[in-house]
């Protein structure tokens, strides 16, 4: 059957019609609700010979009217800045997420000039920076996708990339446990001897079987105490389990500013706060990319723009697929929570549903532990709400995995990132189908982090077939230095900072024990806000969550920025702390 | 080296440190900021010091009092000095301080730990919604308005009905702020009356019993809050959610002991109290080591929490005299009946009066209290004409009505009818 008519026979639903084009899927149409607009793209997804689905389908009645808004406030600003010159480049790379870092840094690596346009006012602000630094094995995604490829040989690259770039990472092991839910499903569908035996014996070959087929080298089969040994805080009910040691953690926005900062180093430009509104083009060439600061001029276009990668796709005249948003909540812990979480812990669902299922209960690189993320269907590419039944769900949901005694009040914070799905939930990285100078890298969700240095590769392939990158760049510079942190220095070598510069002796967030040094010097990489020195430097990541520092590291920006206390902002302009207003001057 | 160390230069701590000195001791104060006084420093409304000194002083004028003969004692005050580790080897400590001259060293026989308590932020009373700038705790808006003269907003909504709210909303009135909501989930504000009076209905501040916020809205600045309102135990009721537009969230949600440092040497905690357990001098599980403030459990006057600093000197004293009593043996003091939280946890028999400091459970008129041994048998009784859970108690419990029980209970019980 070809693909024409299994499209004919699975979209059967009234009001909709659809279109077939060089293997890309265009749904019309109106649906009843967001589920339905959800299932129709999932269920085309799912054809094996589709590459994209574009899905056009109305579900929401004020859809168009906030479509055209959003258009016509670009198209005002295309109009305005298409004509002026910003500057000329051979590649621009659009999106400043841990992807569009990677690839920015890996191109660096040649004799070319390289832009990075990112919108916000920080590198790695989407879900680059919201999902819990996992560094997936490989032995999840199905055989034949691109994402299982690209994770299996992601993990591998990660000790090189980390040694060079100073960010630590840890191989800690993913432990998946097999448990009584595991296989409930089928539970009442089969004899119970029978049924014991599957989850007992069948299950585990199976998965192992599965993961070593993948690519997974080394997986073992865990049981009875030998896994509370290793992770006493997993749940009693788990019988077994498999360990893979392969796993690792890191924190992705320590990983995108490295790589950033590498990138700068080695010749690459980025631009913040710059948002691209469209394109210049020749017949079906892109000439210059136009964006809120003017119009960059360039040969090839890369776009890594995340949830916005379906936007970008439109602009440049080749739409070739729609992201549906999917959001990820996520719980931190304390790190005083002792012991900690040894490994990256899940449980082992049968069968795998075929979105991403959301994380587990992980350790984090610097001591604290983290839940999800969950998996949650949304509308808006930038919700990341989090509401009071999403933490108690998921303090409920979460506590399967673990013993009941985990202390669930030593919570630090929530807060939810949005994954950028296509509707193939493939990995959708390859040049564009009706543009000659566009490459899309798109989709890219779980794994998309334990990928990405995978993703940098493959990108590299696809920019040397277009003819760029051919030219070595002799002065790379592979190694970049992270901020040094009082907290992980000996005392000597403490003496001997504190001797050259008192800063390092004022600490300024107690609870990760942070300098007034180690703040300024993210002031002096970039960084512009209270967030943006979070990310850089950990000030406020503890548990009483900024509520006794940001006041000091508000002072120090003032200071070394030289603008107003009153001035000094959250993240993005407009996220003033307080409000500007001074004493004494009129409300 | 030292006789003894305080760590923390608010008001507890320096009047630990100044009363150690009294008592003849080599004394040193270490304290993080620039400046001793801690939070008093940014409290510049007055009420301070009304049970200690008959007078009710300003914030700074109350500690003060303390600070000016420590500044002529000789007792070593180290300021900017950041306590990085505890090492306890048997009766000597050292504690490794980073200070903007360096690395610093300090040996000392016995340490009193005052650093106090941190403000509880938005996670830990679950509010949804985004993440946006203008969401900040009382505290730290006090610190803001008294300390460098910035407003946090015009449109403001005080998230509690304790004081340090009430002080709050009183004073961005007076700065200029004219609009305040004020949102709590009891049924009645649950600070002091007077302040109920004197902050709130003197100046026509809004509030609102009963509700609390269920979603920040806005993507930068902060723009609404949802409320909702609740019922006797605090769950929201469908269906009352309401959207107040608003440019700052200020929180006044109750304060957590800095028990974390403690922890790391070894002190056992109090899952009731956040803090330390300790015994009748204030010691803690580890020896010769001490705490006091709001470190060991909230206070509602700077006056008792000061009051804890003096017992402690006492207890320092006895400590370093080598008065030795033995730590396994004391009194278990156990929360009884509609008791949150108190101290002393364990009384090692070493002061003819204990005073206990406790939270009652329940509010109402002329209670039961009672101390119980484990037996049942009511050992003896207490008046106090009112109580409430946001009101703490204090009892002088004589030694010798307890000296041969292994544990007793605290229990408050309303009239019988």
């Amino acid at each position: 059957m070809n693909l024409e008519s299994k499209l004919r026979k699975l979209v059967k639903i009234e009001n909709v019609t659809f279109e077939l084009k060089d293997n890309i899927v265009f749904i019309n149409g109106t649906v009843k609700d967001y589920n339905e607009w959800i299932e129709i793209g999932l269920n085309i997804g799912s054809l094996k010979e589709v590459e994209g689905v574009v899905n056009n389908v109305i579900w929401n009645k004020n859809q168009n009217s906030l479509d055209k808004k959003r258009n016509d406030q670009r198209l005002k600003i295309y109009n305005s800045q298409k004509n002026k010159n910003a500057g000329n480049y051979d590649i621009i790379i659009i999106g400043a997420g841990v992807i569009g870092c990677f690839i920015a840094r890996e191109l660096s690596k040649y004799r070319n000039s390289i832009l990075v346009l990112e919108k916000g006012s920080d590198v790695c602000l989407g879900a680059s920076r919201a999902n819990n630094g996992m560094i997936h094995p490989g032995i999840s995604p199905s055989f034949d996708t691109l994402k299982r490829k690209l994770n299996i040989r992601g993990n591998t690259l990660y000790d090189k990339i980390c040694s060079e770039l100073d960010v630590p990472f840890k191989r800690v092991g993913s432990l998946i446990l097999i448990t009584s839910k595991t296989f409930e499903k089928y539970k009442k569908k089969m004899p119970g001897f029978l049924y014991r035996f599957v989850l007992k014996k069948i299950i585990p070959i199976l998965a192992k079987r599965k993961g070593r087929k993948n690519g997974v080298k080394d997986i073992e089969i865990i049981k009875g105490d030998k896994i509370f040994e290793l992770e006493p805080w997993a749940t009693k009910e788990a019988l077994l389990a498999l360990y893979i040691p392969s796993t690792g953690i890191l924190d992705p926005y320590e990983l995108t500013i490295a790589l950033s900062e590498n990138a700068l180093e080695n010749g690459v430009n980025i631009q913040l706060k710059t948002e691209v509104v469209g394109f210049n083009k020749e017949r079906e060439k892109i000439t210059g990319v136009v964006t809120s600061k003017g119009t960059f001029n360039c040969k090839l276009v890369i776009n890594a723009a995340g949830v916005f990668s379906d936007e970008i796709a439109d602009l440049a005249g080749s739409k070739e697929f729609t992201i549906h948003p999917r959001k990820g909540v996520e719980i931190l812990f304390n790190k005083n929570v002792k012991p900690g979480v040894n490994h990256c812990t899940a449980e082992l669902i049968i069968p795998t549903p075929k979105t991403s299922k959301g994380g587990g209960v992980n350790p984090a690189i610097h001591g604290n532990i983290i839940w999800g993320p969950t998996a949650i269907e949304i509308p808006s590419k930038t919700d990341k709400t989090v509401t009071r039944e999403e933490i108690n769900l998921m303090l409920e949901r979460y506590s399967s995995v673990l013993n009941k005694d985990f202390p669930k009040e030593k919570m630090i914070r929530y807060f939810a990132g949005v994954r950028a799905p296509t509707f193939t939930e493939d990995f959708i990285i390859r040049p564009a189908k009706w543009v000659e100078n566009l490459i899309h890298v798109a989709g890219i969700q779980s794994p998309g982090l334990a990928s990405a240095p995978a993703i940098a590769e493959y990108v590299l392939e696809l920019v040397q077939n277009k003819g760029f990158c051919k030219l070595k760049n002799s002065n790379f510079k592979s190694k970049r230095k992270g901020i040094p942190t009082v907290a992980d220095m000996n005392l000597d070598e403490l003496q001997k900072r504190i001797e050259e510069n008192s800063s390092w002796g004022n600490i300024i967030c107690t609870c990760e024990m942070i300098s007034e040094a180690e703040i300024v010097e993210a002031i002096n990489r970039g960084a512009q806000s209270i967030d943006a020195i979070k990310r850089r430097t950990r000030a406020g990541m503890g548990s009483c969550q900024l509520s006794y520092c940001r006041l000091k590291i508000a002072n120090i920006l003032s200071r070394e920025l030289k603008i107003p206390l009153n001035q000094i902002i959250k993240e993005s302009s407009d996220s003033t702390l307080y409000d500007g207003i001074v004493r004494g001057e009129k409300l | 080296m030292k006789d003894v160390v305080v760590i923390g230069g608010g008001p507890s701590g320096v009047a630990c440190a100044l009363t150690l000195y009294e008592k003849d001791f080599d004394v040193g104060i270490i304290e993080i900021n620039e400046e001793l006084g801690g939070l008093l420093d940014q409290c510049i409304h007055d009420g301070f010091g009304t049970k200690l000194f008959n007078e009710g002083l300003s914030g700074p004028e109350f500690v003060s009092r303390f600070i000016e003969k420590l500044e002529k004692s000789t007792v070593e005050i180290m300021l900017n000095s950041f306590v990085k580790s505890v090492n306890v080897s048997g009766s000597v400590k050292e504690i490794i301080c980073i200070t903007p001259n360096g690395v610093k060293k300090v040996k000392t026989k016995s340490i009193v730990y005052a650093i106090g308590c941190r403000e509880r932020n938005e996670y830990e009373i679950f509010i949804g919604g985004s993440r946006p700038s203008g969401v900040l705790t009382a505290g730290a808006v006090q610190r803001l308005v008294n300390l460098y003269g910035i407003l946090p907003g015009k449109n403001v909504i005080i998230v509690g009905g304790g004081d340090v709210g009430m002080i709050v909303a009183r004073h961005l009135f007076f700065e200029g702020v004219d609009n305040i909501l004020m949102v709590y989930p009891e049924e009645f504000f649950t600070g002091l009356p007077r302040n109920v009076q004197q902050c709130v209905l003197d100046f026509d501040i809004k509030y609102q019993p009963q509700t609390i916020v269920k979603n920040v809205i806005g993507n930068k600045r902060i723009e609404a809050v949802e409320l909702v309102k609740v019922d006797k135990f605090w769950n929201p009721i469908n269906g009352t959610e309401k959207v107040v537009k608003c440019d700052s969230l200020i929180l006044s949600v109750g304060l957590i002991p800095y028990s974390d440092k403690l922890e790391e040497i070894g002190a056992e905690i109090d899952d009731c109290t956040n803090g330390p357990v300790v015994n009748e001098y204030y010691e803690t599980t580890v020896k010769g080591i001490f705490s006091i403030g709001n470190l060991i459990q909230i206070f509602d006057y700077v006056d008792d929490a000061v009051e804890t600093a003096f017992i402690a000197a006492n207890g320092v004293e006895h400590y370093l005299k080598n008065k030795t009593h033995k730590k396994d043996d004391f009194i278990k003091l156990k929360l009884g009946e509609n008791v949150n939280c108190l101290t002393p946890q364990r009384i090692n028999k070493i002061t003819d009066e204990i005073s206990v400091f406790f939270r009652p459970g329940l509010t109402c008129k002329t209670p039961k209290i009672s101390l119980v041994n484990k037996e049942g048998k009511v050992l003896k009784e207490f008046s106090k004409p009112f109580v409430r859970p946001s009101t703490l108690e204090n009892l002088k419990i004589p030694l010798e009505l307890i000296i041969n029980e292994e544990e007793v209970s605290l229990n408050v019980r309303a009239k019988e009818k």
